[in-house]
């Protein structure tokens, strides 16, 4: 690869390929990837417990069996009820000031802008590609492809709702009438959050080619490989924001003819 | 006349020693009532007796750190045997309603104007003490009038007494009962008493005139009632209302209102016309027989029926089936009978009936109550009154009943000074507003007053024609004198003993009386420390053991309800023949009618129809509108009219209207509703509502008054009892 | 339970002793006092009065649509709600049959008659049959056959309050004479049980929607990895 950044993914060679192989770029702070895997348990816990939850023939996902099983398990449906919205309050107060602090970064954000081009040819080819029907590469994606920015959207969507109506049944607020519309809504924006959460555990965990993105979830890095060829406008970002600092870096350091830095590459994704 | 009348036993509660009731009380072992346990909570059970209505039932209040918790029916109880109606069952919203008085008053504004500042307990008696004392030296003690209700009011009549004044009447008189005791003590030389001892539960056959058991709810009164019922008892319901109880009628006869005398003669005349009279009985007990049947013999049912406007046959029919049921009959004397100023005619027509019949002192008929003892009070002697009685009980109203006197008697002579200036009421758990009928003028005569004390315990209406107002405990919170009912198959005695300290700054009526009388100089006649020593002396001759009273509620006596009960030479009545009097020569001396005789009432002016009035189940008189649970099942009335008055008047069910009588008098808006269930020719509404006081957060300004539209009375002329349906209204817009 | 329309006045003591019985808010009831409109015209007319309650249905409609499981009935055959487990929904309001549940202003979960359950279970009758001055509510075992309840039921005529499409089973009775019962009977008739419009929209939509989502997202995870599996991981490498 030439010193010039490229404006589109080029053909690597094998040993370039090797060498970014090698480098780790940045992907995640600490406090996401804590959030995340906090997340990740909750939402086991609360969506297992939930099924359970959901007694009623009329209504019920769960098999007798699954509801009796946790029913048991939690001595009773009032310990169940208790735990669940116990930690769905948790789970609120954790993730609340999560998301109203981050939420600008998000709106404003690549997150949910799944307008481009990239984007939606990014989901066809995808698909295709799993299948093995298309050779076509996939189009650049920045530092979160279509189909994991598709995925926030549900959940930017969904989570306000099912807190909203957690709380709504947990309190028994407004009215009674309310809170009949809150168990479907909330049975709903669940029901689509976990449909997401399907190709999100499949593709971080189980899906081969998406593996440095389950392990940035440990790490917070990823090889600078993975992200040229899975996130390219993000990885071209890292490199015009590097190169730019390291020329100014560069500038004030012969101007002051002083000592190095270390160096860190600001691009950061967002939280 | 006079004195003979007064001699005799109008009321049951008059005391004579007997000898049935030497014997110690026949007690299953007086079962107390311990502390039971609530989780880690201890519940105090506190027996004593309810007061959302005057019937007297036993209750346990269930108290809990100080607070009373629930208020239920004692089932150790001899009368209500552990059953309690809504009223009773509400007893903890009185206790607990914000809107109670909470301090004494004294008026700062205009009186009318409901301006008061609150005083301490020692303001508040040193005001009264110098404002009685001032009135008696200046006026006489006379110049006091006392208008009492209920339990609580013995100790003030004690201290009106010992003040000097004799005027003290009671709406229960009047406005009430009174010409019902009248008209059976002329006949059978004693009263009914309350609870009236109707033997409904033994009755094979009840005959209702104008009583709305059912919506006149009185636990025990209704338990024999429904027990009659569901072992076929035949039931005859007189009322120009399809009632709750005409709903449970074999025979609804919706009578033309005001001439039920026209029914009770054509009976009397299809029993004598056929023979169906008890003639045994008759014959022991009874005296005036040929004078009675020589007058009822022009009194066919072919004569009421267009009187009464009901069928002939359905006359004869009911006549006959009381000739068949008899002695088994239930004719019910009604309790609220001051209708149209010929009630004590009625009530004797009422009297007579059940003597044909020959079911007083019989099984399903009138049982007789059984006298109890009671102890005194060694007490000064009471002054005399020079003057007289104001209220024109015994003189004017010459049959008027001493003992409880003529409210409106006492109205009357403040207003005209006649015979002698009345300077100061002194109101005890009665709202004179709307238990006295012609507010107008009760209110002209409170205007007139150096004086107005009301004790209560609700801001009612009246307090804002009050110069002082003295805030009462509940029943709940006080003790009160103890209830002795002797007119009840097995009489009874009972306490009224507290649950709880009194709220606020209340006080019991025990206190304010006896503080009352110190400042008035007059404590010699509150000998008793305590209001349980006072119990222990009343009761002393009947060897009760005071603890075992307070710990069980009450006890009950073995009693002689029949006849048959009582040697056959203790088988007399007190009256001057001592027999039953169909003919009343008492009557006939005082130039009244010596047998029952039909006067056309008033009839309504045209374009307007009769105002009748009741109760309902879930409230009682004026005093519970503003008791949360009772407010919730009826927050206001409505009042009935006949679809045909409501298509004349253009008038819908559910429109708001207001009622204007014919004096020009409008009520509050009130809810229409049109139903079949009420004769063309009057109108129909619950008694109590449209008070005005807004300190009555719940119960002010809901529904209308019926008693604000009573600005005609019809007063009887041998009792004073205020006539009250013969007022005329039609609805205009509100 | 039988309660004798014969003996009732409509006096409402039930409604209160419940109230005090279980801190019922003014306003609200687990029983209830109603009256029939009159049938007939004057003179002739009818009516009768009815005392409103759960009436603990052999095959309850209530249970089925409550989403917690917090109604459920009891090893006595009494319906009841747990507290603890009862969102307020209301769900289960719009199946009663007989209008016998609702929301508790003070807890905000339903409420409802249980019988007394805890007064039964320490020897006592029901706060209403004991407090009733007309004598007209009688508790019993309808199996006892020394009972009156018994009587009532087998001997006397006392009769259910329901009709050929809707006949949950109830186990209150009323006695009375005929013609006022078919007065009642018409006047107060079973409400079909009805599953209200967040329900149904649980149930009609959004559960299939839900599970036909998830069940698509899944089928297409799965198609990938069997995909994944028969192309083998190397595949993918780069």
């Amino acid at each position: 690869m030439s010193n010039a950044i490229p404006l589109a993914p080029l053909p690597l060679s094998r040993a370039e390929a090797e060498a970014m192989l090698q480098r780790q770029v940045k992907k995640h702070h600490v406090a996401v990837i804590l959030v995340h895997w906090f997340n990740a348990i909750t939402w086991i816990l609360e969506v297992s417990t939930g099924i359970a939850l959901i007694s009623s023939p009329l209504f019920r996902v769960a098999p007798d069996w699954y509801v009796a099983m946790f029913t048991g398990l939690f001595g009773g449906r009032a310990n169940l009820l208790q735990f669940h919205i116990a930690l769905g309050l948790t789970w609120m107060f954790v993730l609340l000031p999560y998301g109203i602090f981050g939420f600008r970064n998000y709106v404003s954000g690549e997150m949910l802008k799944v307008t481009d081009k990239d984007d939606i040819r990014w989901l066809i080819v995808r698909t295709l590609k799993i299948l093995g029907k298309s050779d076509e590469p996939l189009p650049p994606q920045g530092s979160y492809n279509a189909g994991q920015k598709a995925f926030s959207m549900v959940v930017w969507f969904m989570v306000p709702v099912v807190m909203i109506t957690g709380v709504i049944m947990a309190f028994q607020l407004i009215s009674p009438a309310v809170v009949g519309w809150a168990v479907s809504f909330h049975f709903l924006a669940v029901g689509m959050v976990v449909a997401g959460l399907v190709v999100h555990v499949y593709m971080g965990a189980i899906f081969p080619e998406e593996r440095p993105a389950f392990f940035s979830m440990i790490t917070g890095t990823v090889n600078e490989l993975y992200a040229y060829n899975h996130h390219f406008k993000w990885w071209r970002e890292v490199k015009v924001a590097q190169a730019a600092w390291d020329k100014t870096h560069e500038t004030a350091e012969e101007a002051a003819a002083s000592e190095t830095q270390e160096q860190e590459p600001p691009g950061e994704a967002p939280a | 006349m006079k004195s003979k009348i007064t001699r005799r036993r109008f009321l049951g509660a008059t005391a004579t020693a007997s000898a049935a009731l030497a014997a110690t009380p026949a007690l299953a072992g007086p079962k107390s009532h311990p502390p039971a346990w609530r989780g880690t909570e201890r519940v105090d059970e506190i027996a004593t007796t309810c007061e959302m209505c005057f019937w007297r039932c036993g209750v346990v209040a269930s108290v809990v750190n100080g607070k009373v918790v629930r208020v239920k029916g004692n089932p150790e109880h001899p009368q209500n045997q552990g059953r309690l109606c809504a009223r009773g069952n509400a007893g903890t919203r009185l206790l607990y309603d914000p809107d109670r008085l909470k301090t004494p008053l004294l008026r700062t504004g205009e009186r009318g104007a409901g301006e008061f500042k609150p005083v301490s307990w020692d303001e508040a008696l040193d005001y009264l003490a110098d404002k009685l004392l001032k009135l008696r030296k200046e006026h006489g003690a006379e110049s006091v009038a006392f208008f009492p209700h209920g339990n609580g009011a013995r100790f003030f009549a004690t201290l009106m007494k010992a003040y000097g004044t004799p005027n003290s009447a009671e709406p229960s008189f009047a406005q009430c009962r009174g010409p019902r005791e009248v008209g059976y003590s002329l006949t059978f030389g004693q009263g009914l008493g309350s609870p009236e001892p109707v033997d409904l539960e033994e009755s094979k056959l009840i005959v209702l005139i104008g009583s709305h058991l059912g919506e006149n709810v009185f636990t025990s009164q209704i338990n024999a009632f429904s027990t009659a019922l569901s072992r076929g008892a035949k039931l005859i319901t007189v009322d120009p209302r399809f009632s709750t109880a005409a709903a449970k009628s074999d025979w609804w006869l919706p009578i033309r209102p005001g001439t039920d005398i026209a029914l009770l003669l054509a009976w009397m005349n299809v029993l004598v016309g056929e023979n169906l009279c008890d003639t045994e009985y008759l014959a022991s007990y009874a005296t005036g027989f040929d004078k009675l049947a020589a007058h009822v013999k022009q009194f066919t049912p072919e004569w009421a029926a267009p009187i009464t406007d009901l069928p002939i046959d359905k006359i004869r029919e009911t006549a006959r089936a009381m000739g068949q049921a008899k002695p088994a009959v239930a004719v019910h004397p009604g309790r609220h009978v001051t209708w149209y100023g010929d009630d004590t005619q009625r009530a004797r027509a009422m009297a007579i009936l059940t003597a044909l019949l020959g079911s007083w002192g019989r099984k399903g008929g009138i049982f007789l109550p059984t006298p109890v003892e009671r102890g005194s009070f060694e007490l000064p002697d009471f002054p005399d009154s020079a003057r007289g009685r104001a209220d024109g009980a015994g003189t004017r109203f010459p049959l008027a009943i001493e003992e409880l006197g003529v409210t409106n008697g006492l109205i009357d002579a403040t207003i005209s000074g006649d015979p002698y200036p009345i300077k100061g009421w002194i109101i005890y758990g009665q709202n004179v507003l709307e238990s006295i009928p012609q507010p107008a003028r009760t209110i002209e005569a409170m205007k007139k007053l150096d004086l107005v004390v009301v004790v209560d315990v609700l801001p009612v209406d009246q307090i804002q024609y009050a110069d002082l107002v003295l805030p009462e405990a509940t029943y709940l919170e006080r003790y009160d004198p103890p209830t002795i009912v002797e007119s009840a198959k097995r009489p009874f005695v009972a306490v009224r003993s507290p649950a709880c300290e009194p709220l606020y700054d209340s006080k019991p009526g025990w206190w304010i009386a006896k503080e009352l009388a110190k400042k008035l100089d007059l404590g010699d006649f509150f000998p008793w420390k305590t209001p349980e020593e006072h119990l222990a002396t009343l009761l002393a001759p009947l060897e009760l053991d005071g603890k075992t009273l307070l710990n069980c509620g009450a006890v009950s006596f073995p009693g002689q309800p029949y006849l048959e009960d009582k040697l056959p030479e203790e088988r007399t009545f007190d009256t001057a023949s001592g027999k039953i009097e169909l003919y009343s020569q008492d009557l006939a001396d005082i130039g009244a009618d010596p047998l029952p005789r039909y006067t056309p009432p008033a009839e309504p002016y045209k374009g307007f129809v009769r105002l009748i009035y009741g109760r309902a189940p879930m409230h009682s008189f004026a005093r519970s509108q503003n008791n949360a649970a009772l407010h919730a099942l009826m927050p206001e009335n409505e009042v009935w009219f006949h679809p045909s008055v409501a298509m004349t008047f253009g008038i819908a069910n559910g429109d708001r209207v207001a009622l204007e009588n014919g004096d020009g008098i409008r009520s509050d808006p009130v809810r229409v509703r049109v139903t079949e269930g009420i004769r063309s020719d009057c109108a129909y509404m619950v008694h109590g509502f449209g008070q005005k006081s807004k300190s009555l957060r719940r119960a002010g300004g809901r529904g209308a008054s019926d008693n604000g539209l009573m600005s005609q009375v019809s007063v009887d002329p041998l009792t004073g009892g205020t006539g009250m349906r013969v007022n005329f209204v039609r609805p205009v817009k509100a | 339970m039988v309660t004798d329309l014969r003996k009732c006045v409509g006096c409402h003591a039930c409604t209160v002793a419940c109230n005090g019985e279980w801190d019922v808010p003014p306003g609200e009831a687990r029983t209830r006092v109603r009256m029939t409109p009159l049938a007939g015209s004057f003179p002739e007319l009818s009516s009768s009065t009815y005392v409103a309650q759960c009436n603990q249905c052999d095959h309850p409609p209530c249970i089925e649509p409550c989403p917690s499981g917090a109604t459920y009935q009891d090893a006595t055959g009494v319906i009841r709600v747990d507290q603890d487990v009862c969102i307020g929904c209301g769900f289960c309001i719009e199946a009663c049959p007989y209008e016998a549940r609702h929301i508790s202003a003070r807890t905000k979960k339903v409420d409802k008659c249980d019988f007394c359950a805890p007064r039964i279970a320490r020897g006592a009758e029901p706060a209403c049959v004991s407090t009733c001055p007309a004598n007209a509510k009688h508790f019993g075992d309808l199996e006892d056959r020394t009972g009156d309840v018994h009587r009532m039921v087998f001997h006397d005529g006392a009769r259910r309050i329901e009709s050929a499409s809707v006949a949950p089973g109830p186990n209150v009775f009323y006695l009375g004479d005929d013609a006022h019962l078919d007065l009642v009977q018409a006047s107060f008739p079973p409400r079909p049980p009805r599953l209200i419009t967040a329900g149904e929209t649980l149930k009609r939509l959004f559960k299939p929607l839900v599970i036909g989502v998830v069940g698509l997202t899944f089928l297409g995870q799965a198609v990938a990895f069997f995909t994944q599996l028969h192309k083998g991981e190397g595949d993918f490498d780069e």
